[in-house]
């Protein structure tokens, strides 16, 4: 299985977990995400992943680390289009339909 | 310590913008079945606390391994494997009814990665480094480890040079239990010092 995190450097994780390794469901549930996109559609090359997770990082240093893994893994996604861009706007508003 | 608090609170814009993710990239067929869990499951058992789990209870059952462990730590965590990148020189204190050990790194966030894992977000905020230093028993007590005045603490700084793994006391009343089932009883806390067993 490929091995997505830095012991260290910028793209170094979080430092940041609960009881074993993540503060919040969400978090785990990202990080898999991103092992099992990079795992199926880059052929477990991480490189693309993680010099996005790097530019997320140094775009807003002070956000936490899990949400600019999300944020890595959302351009990952539509900038090599295995998403259409909006397409996880418009899936947020629909699972949140009574906020404008 | 715990941060889980299973609230009925709405979910954050965050977990909701990871779900809609997650539901999208699973319709298209990116995520096989089960592939989040078995990497979360990986991360958590492989190369999470578990290790250090280990070291303490081969400690707690096996005296000889127990004084190697004490006397040069990076070996004897070695023999049972563990090493490597921000491992290399670990040194194991060891907690008693009189002594109290807890690891710091004033610096910046140095850490036992191959034996403890991912390092708790606590661990490399500022509070935590600096007053651990200058008032750990008031400290301890805020994180729910309140100790009798007559503990002598001890903090230790981890750095670059020196890592830092406790060996909790093992509890009373295990006499019984094999060395795996001591293992689920050591937590990543006790091992920080910041808990006791």
């Amino acid at each position: 299985m490929t091995d997505l995190l830095d012991v260290d450097g910028p793209a170094a994780p979080p430092r940041s977990n609960g009881e074993l390794v993540f503060d919040a469901p969400w978090e785990a549930r990202v990080f898999g995400l991103a092992a099992a996109v990079v795992e199926t559609r880059f052929d477990g090359d991480r490189e693309p992943f993680r010099q996005r997770l790097i530019a997320a990082i140094a775009a807003d240093p002070e956000r936490p680390y899990w949400e600019s893994w999300a944020v890595a893994l959302e351009d990952l996604v539509t900038t090599t289009g295995l998403l259409p861009t909006g397409a996880v706007d418009a899936a947020v508003a629909g699972r949140n339909p009574s906020h404008s | 310590m715990s941060e889980d608090h299973h609230n009925p609170t709405p979910p954050s814009p965050i977990e909701q913008r990871v779900a809609a993710l997650e539901e999208l990239l699973t319709e298209r067929g990116y995520v096989p079945e089960g592939f989040i869990e078995d990497v979360n499951r990986a991360y958590e058992n492989d190369i999470g606390p578990m290790n250090g789990a280990k070291v303490v209870a081969r400690a707690w059952t096996d005296p000889e391994y127990k004084a190697r462990l004490l006397t040069d730590g990076t070996a004897a965590i070695a023999e049972l494997g563990f090493g490597g990148p921000e491992g290399h020189y670990m040194k194991v204190v060891e907690n008693t009814a009189d002594v109290h050990n807890v690891v710091v790194c004033t610096l910046c966030s140095c850490y036992p990665w191959p034996v403890l894992g991912l390092p708790p977000k606590w661990y490399k905020d500022a509070p935590y480094r600096s007053r651990m230093v200058r008032e750990p028993r008031a400290l301890l007590a805020e994180m729910g480890c309140p100790l009798d005045d007559d503990v002598e603490i001890r903090v230790w700084d981890s750095s670059a040079d020196a890592r830092y793994l406790v060996l909790p006391a093992r509890p009373g009343g295990t006499e019984g239990l094999s060395e795996d089932e001591l293992v689920g009883l050591v937590t990543r806390d006790s091992m920080i010092g910041v808990a006791r067993l």
